[in-house]
Parts: C-alpha cells; sequence; structure tokens
C-alpha cells in the first residue's frame, strides 16, 4: 500500500478501536444491556477485508460483530443505538450487541458460533442463480471451526463453487479455551485442504496482509472462481466478555506480547516511517473522538423500541382468504 | 364439472414442484437425491432433466447445510424447497430452522423475509424403527415465527404446497411416508388451498374427531364404520397445524359437544394438548364429556409390520374411543 492507502486503513482500524472504546464504556454503565464481546486487537481483521465489500455483498457475522458491521458500512449510530436497544438500531433494537441484522446493508450477525458458514453459502448461491457477481462473506472466530456447520458449509460452497469469502478471526482462544487444545491441526487453515481450498494463514495484526489476501479472494470469488478460506492469526486484548475471569486461561505477560503487536501501533510505526508526521495521527485521533462523542451524545437521545415494536414481526401474517 | 385425474399423494406433489417451477424462476429444489432418484418417494421424478441442475440440486447428506443454504438464499430472494429426508434427520437442521429462518424476520425488524419451504417426511408404517419413524412436528409448532403443514391427501398436498411456496414465510411442510402410493382424483386445473384453514372432511353430529396426517385415514374409515352403527362423526383435518384454524374446530365441537384428537405423536407436551386445551377454554360449558386423546405411545417406534402399527391410532381405536365418549 502506499502512504496514502495504509492511512486510509490506519483511520478504519483507529475508528473500530475508538469506537469499541466508547461501547465497552456503555456496557460498563449498563446503557448497553446485552453480553458485549470487545474487539480491541482484531482490528486489522475487520478494516482489513471486510471493508472491501459493497453494500450489496453480504457479511455474516458473529456475537462479536459491532466493528464487522461498522467496517461493512453500517453507520456508529445504527450499530450503536441497537445495542442500547434504541428504536434507531440497525434491528430496531430488539437484537442487542449480539445479533442483529441491517437489511439495507446486508450485514446478518448471530450469537450462534458457526450458523453463518452454510448461511453464506446460500448466499452466495442466490447471488450465483441471479447471475451478479455480489459475493457472501463469512468472519467467525477459532472456535467456530469445530461445528458442524463448519464442515458442511464450506464443503458445500466448495462442491458448488459458490462465491463465498471465509475469514476465520482466529484470536486463540474460543473464550477461555486455547485453540492448541482444541483443534488437533495446525495452522488452522490446513483444514482448508479438506474442501481442496489453498491454505491461507496470514498475519491478522497486519492490515495489508490482510486485505491483500482477501482482496485476491473476493476478486476470485466475483469472477466466479469459488470460495477461500482465510486464516488471520491475531489476538483479543480484553476478555472474552466483559469481565470475564482472564487469570483462569491466559498470563498478563502474555496479553502484554500481544499488545506490543497491536495492529494499529504497528500501522502507525509504518507510517511514521514512511513520513507521515505524528501530529497528523494525533489529530486523526482527536477528530475521530470527536465525532463519536457527537455519536454518543445523539444516540443517548433516542427512544427505547417498545415492547409492542419488540415483539411485532414474528411472522408474516396468512393472507385474507375470504 | 372440472376435469380430473386420478394420482397418487407423491406424483400431486411432483406436479406442485412442476408448476411452480415454471410459474417462478427463484423457485429451486435442493436435498438429498431430489435429482437423480426423483427423491426417495420419486416426488421430482423427471425434473432434473426438464429443468436442470441449477434448479434440482443433489445435495450432500448434510443437513445444516441444507438448511442454511436455504435460509441464505431464501434471505436473498430465491425460493428454495429444501428437502429433508426423513423428518428424524431434521434435528441436524434444527438450529438453521430455529434460531435463523424463524428469527431473521423479527430480527430485521421486518425487512428481511425467508420464504423457504422445508419438506420432509415423518411418521411410521414403513417398517423402519425408531431412527426413521418419528412424528416430530411437536417440536416446530412449538417456535414462534414458523407454519407447519401436515398435508392428508393427493389433493391437499398438492394445494398445500403451492400456497407454501408462495408464502413468504418459513413453512415446516411434513409429509406422511405412508401416504405417497394413496390415490385420489385431483382437479387438472391449477388450484391452491390457503394455509391456516381446517378441512371439514366429514360433516357430522354425534361427535368431532380432529386428526392429521396418515390419521385422518384412520378417522375416516373410523367414521365410515361407525356410520353404519347410526353414530355420526364430523372429522376435521387442520391442514395447517400452526397457525390453528381454531374457529372450524370450535364451531365443530360446540354443535356435537364432544371431541378426540388424533395424533401419531405421543401426547405429552404437544399439539394434540394444545386442540384439547382450545376446546376445553373455548367450549368448556357445553362439553358432555372432557376431551380424549388418542395418540402415538410414549416410545421409540417398534421394528416391523405388527409392533409399529400397535404403537400408534388404528380406526379399530378411533371406533373404541367414540363408543366411549358417547357413553
Amino acid at each position: 500500500m502506499n502512504k496514502e492507502e495504509l492511512l486510509e486503513y490506519y483511520q478504519k482500524m483507529l475508528y473500530l478501536r475508538l469506537f469499541d472504546d466508547l461501547s465497552r464504556n456503555l456496557k460498563m454503565k449498563d446503557i448497553v444491556w446485552s453480553g458485549y464481546h470487545p474487539y480491541p486487537g482484531q482490528e486489522a481483521v475487520a478494516a482489513g477485508a471486510i471493508s472491501q465489500l459493497r453494500k450489496e455483498d453480504c457479511l455474516l457475522g458473529n456475537h462479536r460483530s459491532h466493528g464487522h458491521a461498522v467496517a461493512k458500512g453500517s453507520s456508529v449510530r445504527v450499530v450503536l443505538t441497537e445495542m442500547m436497544g434504541r428504536q434507531t438500531g440497525v434491528s430496531g433494537g430488539l437484537g442487542g450487541a449480539m445479533q442483529f441484522i441491517h437489511a439495507e446493508n446486508n450485514v446478518f450477525c448471530g450469537s450462534i458460533v458457526g450458523s453463518g458458514i452454510p448461511i453464506a453459502a446460500g448466499m452466495g448461491l442466490a447471488f450465483k442463480q441471479k447471475g451478479t457477481d455480489n459475493i457472501a462473506m463469512s468472519i467467525f472466530g477459532d472456535g467456530a471451526c469445530n461445528t458442524g456447520a463448519f464442515h458442511e458449509g464450506l464443503n458445500l460452497a466448495a462442491i458448488w463453487k459458490l462465491p463465498v469469502v471465509y475469514i476465520l478471526e482466529n484470536n486463540q482462544y474460543a473464550e477461555a479455551m486455547p485453540v492448541d487444545e482444541f483443534v488437533a491441526c495446525s495452522p488452522l487453515s490446513k483444514r482448508a485442504r479438506a474442501y481442496d481450498l489453498e491454505e491461507i494463514t496470514v498475519d491478522g495484526n497486519n492490515v495489508e496482509a490482510v486485505h491483500d489476501a482477501a482482496k485476491k479472494a473476493i476478486e476470485k470469488a466475483r469472477k466466479g472462481g469459488g470460495p477461500s478460506l482465510i486464516e488471520a492469526l491475531t489476538y483479543r486484548t480484553r476478555g472474552h466478555y466483559i469481565g470475564d475471569p482472564e487469570h483462569t486461561y491466559r498470563t498478563k505477560e502474555e496479553v502484554a506480547e500481544w499488545k506490543e503487536k497491536c495492529p494499529i501501533k504497528q500501522c502507525k510505526e509504518k507510517l511514521i516511517g514512511m513520513g507521515v508526521s505524528e501530529s497528523v495521527l494525533d489529530e486523526l485521533r482527536v477528530s475521530i473522538k470527536k465525532e463519536l462523542k457527537e455519536d454518543e451524545a445523539w444516540a443517548i437521545e433516542q427512544p427505547f423500541a417498545t415492547f409492542e415494536q419488540a415483539t411485532s414481526n414474528v411472522w408474516i401474517p396468512l393472507p385474507d382468504y375470504k | 364439472m372440472s376435469e380430473t385425474q386420478n394420482i397418487t399423494y407423491g406424483q400431486a406433489l411432483g406436479q406442485a414442484y412442476r408448476e411452480e417451477m415454471l410459474r417462478d424462476e427463484n423457485v429451486y429444489l435442493m436435498g438429498e437425491d431430489v435429482g437423480r432418484w426423483g427423491s426417495l418417494y420419486r416426488a421430482s421424478t423427471g425434473l432434473l432433466e426438464e429443468f436442470g441442475p441449477e434448479r434440482v440440486k443433489d445435495a450432500p447428506l448434510s443437513e445444516a447445510a441444507i438448511a442454511g443454504c436455504a435460509v441464505g438464499s431464501a434471505a436473498m430472494g430465491m425460493r428454495p424447497i429444501a428437502e429433508i429426508m426423513y423428518i428424524d434427520f431434521i434435528s441436524i437442521a434444527m438450529d438453521q430452522i430455529v434460531n435463523h429462518a424463524a428469527k431473521w424476520h423479527q430480527l430485521s425488524n421486518g425487512k428481511v423475509k425467508v420464504p423457504l419451504v422445508i419438506r420432509t417426511q415423518g411418521g411410521a408404517g414403513r417398517r423402519n424403527s425408531s431412527q426413521h419413524s418419528q412424528s416430530l412436528e411437536n417440536w416446530f409448532v412449538n417456535i414462534p415465527g414458523l407454519i407447519v403443514v401436515m398435508p392428508s391427501s393427493p389433493y391437499d398436498i398438492k394445494g398445500l404446497l403451492k400456497s407454501s411456496i408462495r408464502n413468504d414465510n418459513p413453512v415446516i411442510f411434513i409429509e406422511h411416508k405412508s401416504l405417497y402410493f394413496e390415490k385420489e382424483e385431483v382437479p387438472t386445473e391449477e388450484y391452491l388451498i390457503p394455509l391456516g384453514k381446517a378441512n371439514v372432511k366429514r360433516e357430522g353430529e354425534d361427535v368431532t374427531i380432529v386428526a392429521t396426517s396418515w390419521m385422518v385415514k384412520f378417522a375416516m374409515e373410523a367414521a365410515g364404520q361407525l356410520a353404519q352403527e347410526g353414530i355420526s362423526c364430523e372429522v376435521i383435518d387442520p391442514r395447517t397445524i400452526w397457525p390453528l384454524d381454531k374457529e372450524t374446530i370450535v364451531k365443530s365441537v360446540n354443535k356435537t359437544k364432544r371431541c378426540i384428537v388424533v395424533t401419531e405423536a405421543p401426547a405429552e407436551g404437544g399439539w394434540s394438548g394444545e386442540v384439547a386445551s382450545v376446546v376445553g377454554e373455548q367450549c368448556f360449558k357445553i362439553l358432555e364429556k372432557p376431551v380424549k386423546r388418542n395418540t402415538g405411545m410414549r416410545t421409540g417406534i417398534p421394528y416391523g409390520p405388527v409392533h409399529e402399527l400397535k404403537a400408534i391410532p388404528s380406526a379399530e381405536t378411533i371406533v373404541r374411543d367414540v363408543k366411549e365418549i358417547l357413553k
């Protein structure tokens, strides 16, 4: 990437980090209600891969998808107010932080680990049948790799050559269990071989590496070349959820080591090496913070979903056959 | 009189498929051996040749992928008919049906539609023992967001499948394996049967029998036998078990003052209890006797032709129950 491009991706990552800081803080104040799964440390994956999608492309997320949705182009306001149960949220405040659908932007996030993998195949099938070059991207964690849906979905996408890009966000832990305890092979991308797909593992803390691999996979899918699986090695520097007993599964030293490899820090160092001044980057942070502060102030003012709204749309009533 | 044709339940199903595939290019079939075999009971015979492999898709033995693929493609504007070969296998697909198909319309604040049909077949009668003979419809009735259809005849399966394909909700369409070779006269002209409307199969005065799927046949046989003894039964087939046409059932019981519910599924925690409750709630004051249930036993379906039929209702036990309730 040249300086301008890299700066753009730096901004995307920083935006996700500061957005997470804001919404995490609202979780601590019980303004975001549900289980909240922090994203810091993994921003290069969302920024590098997801932000390349078009609006018409589908994104299948998971329980940790507030950053994914924003990287896809959903505004912070509609994602944040969703997590706050407000009418302006993407799902009208009916879904919360773990499951929401932003229909207008084709973002579908759910809290059942692995389930988006076959659904993405179905979306890819629809795009293929309709003759468009849209694609589906499914992003999931290392824990999802042991679900039946992972194997069934990947196999289906592979045998039918569906336009799907699978992003395996390997953050080293499925909740508290370390990846090397629950998967026999390493790297995890070895599993791609079983579906006759290329084995791709990239440094998930390097936004350029993620970007380049995703770009190639997206182009391949659009051209009818079938699915890809990209494993992005990264690390969640905060707990699985806020207040999880981190000491039971990892050491402070390990977390500190990974914080040194922070994707935003690395990118910043590279930008400075390319001649971007620190003051430009500082100003960027200040302006994002200011913008997010305004979003927060706006969000707090939004009305809650009413009980009637929350329990409507259960189904589409049958036509009146009389 | 319009023209009719004498066809089987399986043939009627195949005709519904074909008509809807010709009508709407977004309709496609997917499932285990729906193509080469034309599905297990030959319902889709000839469709692979006519419509090609993009619209008649043989799928791997991956029920979660079949259901998930149906959810994703339906959300993006297709109208998938996903076949789960035996309802017993649907356990593998439950996450997709319960957590996604049934939830997305509400979770998207009414913006996303998931117009898919899961076609499957259940029940006993083909000597397949406990993992290929279950009646699992009750699971789906308890999930908000789903429509559950149980066709009991060639005429019904055709009209109900066509309506299910055109409906924008996820529909669980449960056929019966012992009905595929049943024949009846079916109009050659196109027709639809509305979802959510019960069918009064036989009018009567003395007792209302509410029966589903294969049990409708036994209820009709029992009613025929009882008529010879001067007992008049009204037989109601709800066709769509959810949403339930309470009105038709209540109206009938208000007339007969007695009600028997017949299902192949075990009684406990099930839809037969739901019907009994509705009748109890709405007809309590006029009921001559408590609502009676004649259901499958709480057992795995035993192996073989003799034992399996003893574990489910029959015309004989329905006759017995009608006589008891009239005492």
